[in-house]
């Protein structure tokens, strides 16, 4: 099985090929939609969508009369390679690509070879969200998951003679015979849209020029969708320290582990080792973990994820890490010295993949966290020259690289400037439990609102009073006081994320606590009470500092 | 008469009227759809009664409980099976995932059992405590109507208690009925089927509908061989086509047998069990038989028809659109008028009546988008049209967006059984009009999505949303082709 190739080591895997150099990106997946829709019929779009024209090299302007007056439009009748190069074949420079084919374009994309460990030299095509991101860290969720689900099943009527055991290399050879798979399906995807597949590491040369290892192709429009590459910070020791790139595909259980960290990604890989039978300690710099979600989320998914075993170091930042003689590693912090460590892997954020890759040579302009600056249809300082996804580090999630791919083939391909819609973008963290959320925490609430209604749900799940597990849910609606519109959702607990989807299409769209409070629930689930939240906990008002209401019943317009 | 008058008028007659009778509303049954219209009505300042059965896990005419079919012998019970019986094929996925488990798992039948009884013993003390909260009184005994502003209700010891009400609400549910085939005595209901002492090893399960289904899945992933006998050509009669055939498929590959356009025609006693024979002529040896035939309203013993209170030839009690029978102070909610018979559903119609009767606010429930699961397993959820009704009802072009897909979860387990998703679109108004879901997660899934439909979102609106990844869900947002457009009579096609 080729499988094997990949368990063990980072970088390698004979039986891969490769693309171009750059670095990976972020991410792929099904397909998306998007930035559509609202301007135009819907049907329309996709009935241009599958139209597949003929492929004219040269394409006249009028392709892209939109932005066109400008630079580029100087030589009308230059000939170039390809329409579009992009560098970087991830979820965002992926879907450009093929949807700009789909519309007519030339195109070629590069990418670096295929490896599970991204660096300057290695990638591979499907980027950060098949390789190194979203899909093995799910595929890693649900392993781990099976132990919260043993103890459940015990509750259940179920037993284990043997407490279950777990092999860590059958889940290293069958994820990384997913990925492999997936990868594979990435590169027919652009194989049959027609796109040219270029292995190599991608540079610009000049503002229609790419140089992919020493070989020049000229286009009519770069796009630059490298991605981020995961960041660890420059202490004593770091050499030490993993990052999630290794933390996805080590060859063996670590026994110990240390997350620096709070943002999504500790604790999804706490998570994911704790439930894999790791003793895990989690690091964070602040009070409370993922900085940014609604306070009342940051404080129950501590709770929830301190029960079921996780130890988290609160305002404790690492400052050298020590490797002792037997091999163990030590993490030295503000407050102390922790022993003993197997691994330590830092999750202290990512980094725009745009070292060396001749952007500011031809006037690219790059903010100071190294992401490309943009403008709201992806257009650099330089106008033949794009960029999308995470080297942008605008929102960092495969979906929105997706609308931002679909958005920037259609304003250069089919005549129809777009700009990707950032509004009620929903997210979610794999942590265990997941968390699921679209719209406005309640900070924000309060300050872009002022007067809001928030309702909360704190409930055992069904499940958990048979299991006898401490497992709750939590639930919370925040409404603009004035509209009565839903403003920002969020949960924590089972399905979260699963949930959120459907919600995420009402907030869009809009619609009211009252359109919410209309609906009729579906009956056991947790997510029916997402539309039964009758009282509010407390409405907040600009004037008179909140106050907690319990009085009469918030509108249910049930049925009227 | 106050009687003649608009209900909010009546509510204005105040104190002198109210003096008359001993409670504002006395309900009978204690389910749903009455804990609902009681409590609420007594948030509006009203006086209320209401009287149910004693709790038995498995009803009859004497035997009920405070919380009715959804929390005893319904909806609870079932999804604490379902979960329990789901495990069994989350364990065989873990294998692939690197968890060595035994080769074969011991389930404990009896003890899932009683954990199941502990919680609705405890959910039934819920539910007495919401109503004693509320303020409303709680009789236990069998209720009756003896006057249009009049019930009596007969106390375990045999006493009987006569009220005055102003209103009364029927809101005594439904019951399991059994077919009239040759030892039917030998099979049980779902009743039973919640309550059984052992395992069965062999089920036979008639019926097509949800119950059916669920009932199936539920012994199946406990380890049971399992026949599914309907008279249809598929299952879940009233569902999308489509999707009927996914759940038919998925419940074969888990390992049931399926019988369709197959009836059972008797049932005999043997030393090995009960011998089924079939309308096709075919027998075979079982140890429990499941009738899932239907369910029946519980109007027999209310004495309604003597008060004058009408019922359909299927024995529900007939009403208007805000929920009042025939008698105009006699109202009746939930199964006993079999309208749409979900939890959710009677919970409105009691939440409608109370507004509408002590709320001065006349409220008719709204039977469009009604979202529903059947926990199938993997379990299938739908709101608004089927592809069928979408066609049925369409005045231009229906388009379908369908989506079918291995679930990630299935990459590495190596379980083969895909996910499908669908969306009927008006192709005019771009307004989505039916959802459906047959995969992990579905109910879970639908509900927000409900929450779209019922205002009416375009297809458009679901483009625009961003999706979750990685998630099954995201599916829903992310459908750009269309799988067929269905031309619908009288209007001109449009070309694509």
């Amino acid at each position: 099985m080729a499988t094997t190739s990949f368990t063990a080591p980072k970088l390698s895997s004979p039986t891969f090929q490769t693309l171009c150099r750059n670095l990976p990106l972020s991410l792929p997946i099904p397909k998306t939609l998007s930035s559509f829709s609202f301007h135009l019929s819907p049907f329309l779009s996709r009935f241009h969508l599958h139209h597949h024209h003929p492929t004219p090299r040269f394409h006249p302007r009028r392709l892209f009369a939109v932005r066109a007056e400008s630079e580029n439009g100087a030589e009308p009748l230059r000939h170039y390679d390809f329409d579009l190069f992009t560098i970087g074949a991830g979820s965002g420079g992926v879907r450009a690509s093929r949807f700009a084919a789909n519309f007519g374009a030339s195109v070629a994309v590069c990418e670096l070879p295929f490896s599970t460990i991204s660096s300057e030299t290695t990638g591979g095509v499907g980027g950060t969200c098949v390789l190194r991101g979203c899909v093995p860290k799910k595929l890693m969720v649900y392993a781990s998951k099976y132990s919260h689900e043993f103890d459940e099943s015990n509750g259940f009527g179920w037993k284990y003679d043997t407490e279950p055991k777990h092999d860590w290399s059958t889940l290293m050879a069958n994820k990384n015979a997913e990925l492999q798979r997936l990868t594979g399906i990435y590169k027919n995807i652009l194989n049959k849209a027609g796109v040219t597949l270029i292995e190599g590491r991608g540079k610009v040369v000049d503002p229609h020029t790419v140089d992919v290892d020493g070989k020049l192709y000229t286009a009519r429009h770069i796009l630059i969708s490298v991605g981020g590459r995961p960041f660890i910070p420059d202490i004593p020791g770091s050499e030490y320290a993993i990052d999630s790139d290794a933390a996805l595909d080590l060859p063996s259980k670590p026994e110990k582990v240390a997350i620096v960290g709070g943002g999504y990604i500790a604790l999804e890989f706490a998570g994911i080792f704790n439930g894999l039978t790791s003793e895990v300690h989690v690091f964070i710099r602040q009070k409370k973990v993922l900085r940014g979600f609604d306070e009342e989320i940051r404080d129950f998914v501590g709770e929830q994820m301190a029960l079921r075993g996780i130890q988290f170091h609160t305002e404790e930042s690492p400052q050298a890490i020590v490797k002792s003689a037997d091999g163990s590693l030590s993490l030295k912090t503000n407050k102390g010295t922790i022993e003993g460590f197997s691994h330590i892997m830092f999750a202290t954020g990512r980094r725009p993949n745009t070292k060396n890759l001749g952007l500011e040579s031809v006037g690219v302009k790059i903010n100071k966290n190294g992401a490309i600056e943009v403008d709201e249809y992806s257009r650099t300082t330089v106008p033949s020259i794009w960029a999308v996804g995470d080297v942008t580090d605008r929102i960092n999630l495969t979906p929105v690289a997706l609308m931002e791919g679909a958005a920037l083939a259609k304003t250069l391909f089919q005549n129809e400037p777009t700009k990707p819609d950032y509004r009620a973008v929903p997210s979610a963290v794999f942590s265990q439990p997941p968390i699921g959320q679209v719209g406005l925490t309640e900070e924000q609430a309060r300050k872009e609102y002022g007067d809001i209604d928030v309702y909360t749900a704190n409930f055992r799940p069904l499940k958990a009073t048979l299991s006898g597990l401490p497992d709750r849910v939590f639930m919370k609606l925040i409404v603009c006081a004035k509209t009565n519109k839903v403003i920002g959702l969020h949960m924590c607990g089972e399905d979260s994320a699963e949930i959120a989807q459907g919600f995420a299409v009402a907030v869009k769209a809009g619609l009211t606590k009252a359109d919410f409070d209309a609906t009729v629930g579906i009956h056991p689930t947790s997510a029916e009470e997402f539309v039964t939240m009758r009282t509010p906990t407390r409405k907040i008002r600009q004037s008179s500092e909140s106050q907690g209401n319990m009085g009469h019943e918030a509108k249910t317009a049930a049925g009227v | 008469m106050a009687r003649k008058m608009l209900v909010d008028e009546e509510m204005n007659q105040t104190n002198q009227e109210e003096a008359h009778y001993d409670f504002d509303l006395f309900v009978i049954g204690a389910g749903s759809g009455g804990v609902r219209a009681a409590r609420f009505s007594a948030n509006y300042g009203a006086k209320v009664g209401i009287c149910e059965l004693p709790f038995h896990p498995i009803s009859s005419e004497v035997i009920g409980g405070v919380g009715g079919t959804c929390v005893i012998r319904g909806c609870v019970p079932k999804k604490i099976l379902v979960y329990g019986a789901a495990f069994g094929s989350e364990l065989e996925d873990a294998r692939n995932y690197g968890w060595e488990l035994n080769e074969k798992l011991d389930f404990n039948w009896k003890k899932l059992l009683h954990k199941k009884t502990d919680e609705i013993i405890r959910l039934n003390g819920i539910y007495k405590r919401l109503l004693s909260n509320a303020g409303v009184k709680l009789f236990e005994g069998e209720g009756k109507i003896v006057g249009p502003n009049e019930v009596e209700v007969t106390q375990l010891d045999g006493t009987k208690l006569s009220y005055s009400a102003k209103h009364i609400l029927i809101a005594t549910g439904s019951r399991a009925h059994r077919p009239p085939i040759p030892g039917q005595e030998l099979g049980i209901t779902s009743d039973e089927a919640l309550s059984l002492e052992d395992l069965p090893k062999h089920a036979v399960v008639l019926g097509g509908g949800y119950i059916a289904v669920e009932f199936a899945s539920i012994w199946r992933g406990l380890g049971a061989n399992v026949d599914l006998f309907f008279r249809k050509e598929l299952p879940l009669r009233g569902f999308d086509d489509e999707m009927r055939a996914v759940v038919a498929r998925n419940l074969e590959r888990r390992g049931i047998n399926l019988h369709p356009q197959t009836n059972l025609t008797e049932l005999i006693k043997t030393d090995n069990g009960i011998k089924v024979t079939t309308d096709h002529g075919e027998e075979l040896i079982a140890d429990v038989v499941l009738f899932a035939t239907g369910r029946l309203p519980n109007s027999k013993r209310l004495n309604l028809e003597a008060v004058g209170v009408e019922l359909d030839n299927t024995g529900a009690v007939k009403v208007d659109e805000y929920s009042r029978t025939s008698i105009p102070s006699v109202w009746a909610v939930g199964d006993v008028t079999n309208r749409m018979n979900l939890t959710p559903v009677a919970l409105m119609e009691g939440t409608c009546f109370a507004k509408t009767v002590f709320g001065k606010e006349p409220s008719k429930p709204d039977y469009s988008h009604v979202p529903c699961a059947v926990f199938s397993i993997p379990p299938l959820s739908v709101v608004g049209l089927s592809e069928e009704q979408a066609i049925e009802q369409a005045n231009g072009d229906v388009l379908v967006f369908t989506s079918t897909f291995n679930p990630m979860k299935n990459t590495v387990s190596g379980r083969q059984e895909k996910t499908v998703m669908k969306l009927v679109v008006d192709a005019e108004t771009d307004k989505v009009l039916g959802a459906s879901m047959c995969g992990p997660d579905a109910p879970e899934i639908m509900q927000g999505i409900a929450v779209a439909l019922q205002c009416g979102a375009t297809k458009a609106q679901f483009d625009s949303t961003v999706g979750i990844h990685p998630s099954a869900a995201e599916e829903f947002v992310t459908m750009r082709s269309v799988s067929r457009r269905i031309t619908c009579r009288g209007k001109p096609k449009t070309n694509l």
